[in-house]
């Protein structure tokens, strides 16, 4: 075969040609000299291996029907499911999304459950099974299904399910929303700052049981109101009179966990006040989310 | 008459690099616009095809000298408008003309396309004619084979592909970009040249307003170049008067070529700029400098506020580009800066090299800084795409040349079967890494990040533009069946903008409506959609509460990523599921895509 001129027209990526071309380099130079091309064939061929398998560890319809059969089989009326990675969710969701309530969707946190379902592929974990050790395991292609099972908290008085019986001062209400970029059932606090100064937003429960701790969740609802509006809200909590806990929370900083040693007691009053941090105009959209337990 | 027996002539008399050339045109142009017809509508299109019309039938009526066409209030009514996007006015027009033209001859009076693939076509000839222009520059410079590889290289790129086949603009400012490059490297030697590169600058400013950037990469080096080829001349304490010289000698026509002509065929081009210039000009570049920060989710986080993270274009173009292409580029780099330090490189009085290095610098500049919107990801500056492919071009032969060399056979038939060896090897790497990002490209990530999934994993924008909804239309029109609901109110969320084409392009049924926006389109809904972007996920949990759960009933995926997730409301919902365990039917998919448009 001859080949074309054109493909080995001179130019500066030319080696020296044979007539002008210095002595046969030793070995460890023309192993240098050969390195550029073996690197840049082994990254293709590994290149291809890697995209031509993309997605086969995300289990298939098959895959996610065997393990939901097998979470249905021994599945009990509040076991919390979870998926993981977090953008498997959709996926969990459609095989399993039946046995989800909105409650349970839209969690505190993971503590009250007793049994936990963790479906995951590519090794990823849930937060809510983190130091948890599984009960039982099973393996359905790349879908991998735990359980867990440990003693769930117990508890005493749910600030979001007693936010009817609280008195509220300012814009108050319970929501379903996200937080950062997540589902919570919460308590909203909407201070708002404003040339005639501030007015924080309050609710007032009272006669309400606590336990050893007083455990809870505060962050900044709504994606785009945390865009627009940058002053960090301050979310307080008084027991009596006594302030004992005071959380800054920012726009960034998503679903805060706090915890407040308490003294155990069958009729305190709590009170949460959020207000905003910085005096540009503007109403902040405080969440949290508080269980006191035993 | 004689021009073209001596353009014939001298076709004749080599007619390889014509030929290539021609080639390399043609497949651009049918990949691109194959390649877009399983493409869906992304939301700025809606937007430009409607001005588009508009713009079109402005100049239509302008060229056949239909009256009261140069009025203030006509030009306002088809280019401008009172807010600061009325008829798009914060975007140069050029584009959009073509897009409206292209529509009505190919679509409207040859009937030779879908409505939608006419709008698209014009993108997808610059991005031809960038190809072309890749491939002629770099073979001149480096060589047939590297001027092959580096155009092939510049089309096989996953997210370059998609842009190129949308009716937007970031395909074609790459393309003129490029093209402006080359004119100024031309008219640091011709002062013909220099009127060639006013044009194409003003051209790229009629486009977008990215080629703002382009006189920094000129003028940076044209001193660096200056000071170079006149260092002898320079003297030590007259270094100022003799660097000036120096900057005189070397072309100074460019500037104004780039400064009084580019912004004049500008001008002529955009109506809007024909009355209060100074006012709609900065009206033009302050929109972009105040421009909204959208969403954007970035190794897990979400940004929408400055500062960003410096690091956003180079971690974007690590986890973009087929590797074997940014592996051949390094080398090609390395190659290149070699021969420069040689004194060895192909044009060392004009410096190609570090011509695309500065231009590739400059589109990604404003990224480094942490407060230029990144929310386009690699599109805002996929100019330094192009450089990293030339570099990869000639980091190919030269990776071929080397191997021949260190094994000591310095054939010709060796050193050509070397460089089709790795030159195949890495155009397979970047096809495949191509082929497997399509339609939904924009969800796609390389084998370094581990493909879509490996993406998703690392916190990675999973989308935006809404444009794969289009995957999701055949299971609604099968819904709308199924139903036999008159009329299917369904919440489109961040898709809205588009049903209308969708339903004119017939991939959507007509009795399908959009229920309105945000919670109140959510509660006169049927079905719902969620497009996934983090920021979206509201939308998710706005339909969990009006619809009572939290299980969609199809999953649209890529390589397993979810993208598109469709509910329904209970009643209707029940028909997915098998009765006794509610367990689904097979319903989340990849992108089988939807019979595609013309």
């Amino acid at each position: 075969m001859v080949p074309s001129p054109a493909l080995t027209a001179s130019d500066d990526t030319t080696a020296a040609t044979p007539s002008e071309a210095p002595p046969a380099p030793r070995w460890p130079l023309r192993l240098a000299a050969a390195l550029p091309a073996v690197v840049l064939v082994a990254v293709c061929i590994w290149e291809i291996a890697v995209i031509v398998r993309a997605g086969d560890d995300v289990g298939s319809d098959a895959d996610w029907d065997r393990a939901a059969a097998a979470v249905r089989a021994d599945h009990e009326p509040g076991d919390l499911i979870t998926f993981a990675p977090r953008w498997i969710d959709p996926t969990g969701r459609l095989h399993l999304g039946d046995l989800i309530s909105l409650d349970m969707a839209g969690r505190m946190d993971g503590a009250r459950y007793g049994r936990i379902w963790e479906l995951s592929i590519r090794g990823a974990h849930a937060p809510e099974t983190r130091g948890l050790e599984p009960a039982w395991t099973g393996h359905f292609g790349p879908v991998t299904v735990r359980r867990f099972e440990h003693e769930p908290a117990r508890v005493l008085s749910d600030f979001v399910s007693l936010l009817g019986t609280a008195s509220r001062s300012g814009v108050v209400a319970r929501v379903f929303e996200e937080v950062g970029f997540e589902p919570h059932q919460c308590v909203r606090l909407t201070p708002v700052e404003s040339r005639g100064g501030m007015r924080p937003a309050k609710a007032v429960y009272r006669k309400v049981r606590l336990g050893q701790t007083l455990v809870g969740y505060v962050g900044i609802s709504d994606v785009f109101t945390r865009r627009d509006f940058r002053s960090p809200g301050r979310l307080r909590v008084l027991i009596g009179d006594k302030q004992v806990l005071t959380k800054r929370v920012g726009v960034r900083d998503g679903w805060m966990r706090f915890e407040i040693a308490t003294t155990p007691t069958a009729a305190a009053t709590v009170t949460f006040v959020a207000d905003i941090l910085g005096d540009k105009p503007g109403r902040r959209q405080v969440c949290f989310a508080a269980e006191a337990r035993e | 008459m004689a021009w073209l027996r001596r353009r014939w002539r001298g076709l004749c008399a080599n007619p390889a690099r014509k030929l290539v050339g021609l080639t390399l045109f043609v497949v651009a142009f049918t990949t691109v616009v194959a390649n877009q017809r399983h493409q869906g509508v992304v939301r700025d299109e809606d937007v430009y095809m409607h001005a588009a019309n508009r713009y079109a039938d402005w100049w239509s009526d302008f060229l056949t000298l239909k009256k009261h066409t140069l009025t203030k209030a006509s030009i306002t009514q088809h280019f401008g408008g009172k807010r600061l996007t009325a008829n798009n006015r914060e975007h140069p027009p050029l584009m959009k003309t073509l897009f409206g033209f292209s529509e009505k001859l190919t679509h409207n009076k040859l009937g030779w396309t879908s409505e939608i693939t006419g709008y698209r076509l014009p993108t997808a000839l610059f991005n031809a004619l960038l190809i072309l222009f890749v491939f002629l520059w770099v073979e001149r410079l480096w060589g047939m084979s590297a001027g092959i590889m580096a155009a092939l290289l510049t089309l096989l790129m996953p997210r370059a592909l998609f842009h190129a086949g949308l009716a937007a603009f970031d395909a074609p400012v790459v393309a003129i970009w490029c093209t402006t490059v080359f004119a100024y490297y031309q008219a640091l030697k011709s002062r013909r040249w220099c009127i060639v590169l006013g044009v194409c600058f003003g051209l790229a400013l009629a486009i977008k307003h990215n080629a703002l950037i382009l006189p920094s990469v000129f003028l940076t080096h044209y001193v660096l170049i200056a000071l170079h080829n006149h260092r002898d001349q320079l003297v030590r304490g007259q270094i100022w008067r003799t660097a000036g010289r120096a900057l005189w000698r070397n072309q100074p026509w460019v500037f104004p070529a780039l400064f009084v002509l580019g912004p004049l065929v500008a001008i002529t081009l955009w109506p809007w700029l024909w009355f209060d210039t100074s006012l709609h000009v900065r009206q033009w570049i302050g929109f972009h400098l105040d421009h909204t920060h959208y969403n954007y989710e970035y190794l897990g986080q979400n940004w929408n506020h400055p500062p960003f993270p410096w690091h956003v274009p180079i971690v974007t173009t690590l986890l973009t580009v087929p590797v074997a292409t940014l592996v051949a580029g390094v080398i090609g780099a390395a190659h290149l800066g070699y021969k420069a330090y040689r004194r060895e490189s192909a044009d060392e009085q004009r410096g190609p090299a570090l011509l695309m290095f500065l231009s590739a610098g400059a589109a990604m500049g404003p990224f480094l800084l942490g407060t230029s919107p990144i929310f386009g990801a690699e599109k805002h500056f996929a100019a330094a795409m192009v450089t990293i492919a030339i570099y990869g071009g000639v980091g190919v032969v030269v990776a071929a040349r080397l191997l021949v060399r260190a094994l000591g056979m310095q054939r010709r038939a060796v050193e050509v079967a070397a460089i089709v060896g790795v030159s195949v090897s890495v155009c397979a790497a970047a096809l495949v890494e191509t082929a497997d990002a399509q339609p939904y490209a924009l969800s796609h990530y390389n084998a370094l990040a581990g493909g879509a999934p490996g993406g998703a994993d690392l916190g990675m924008n999973r989308q935006f533009w809404g444009y794969s909804a289009r995957g999701v239309l055949p299971f609604l029109n099968e819904a709308r069946r199924r139903n036999k609901q008159p009329i299917l109110p369904v919440y489109f969320h961040d898709a809205d903008m588009t049903i209308g084409w969708y339903q004119r392009a017939g991939l959507l049924d007509r009795r399908i409506r959009n229920s309105g926006r945000e919670g109140r389109g959510i509660a006169q809904s049927q079905y719902a959609i969620v497009v996934h972007e983090l920021h979206f996920n509201r939308h998710d949990y706005m339909i969990w509460k009006s619809y009572g759960t939290v299980q969609p009933v199809y999953v649209l995926t890529t390589d397993g990523v979810p993208i598109v997730s469709v509910y329904a409301r209970p009643p209707l919902m029940k028909q997915y599921f098998n009765r006794a365990t509610t367990k689904p039917r097979p319903r989340s998919g990849g992108p089988k895509a939807p019979s595609p448009h013309r």
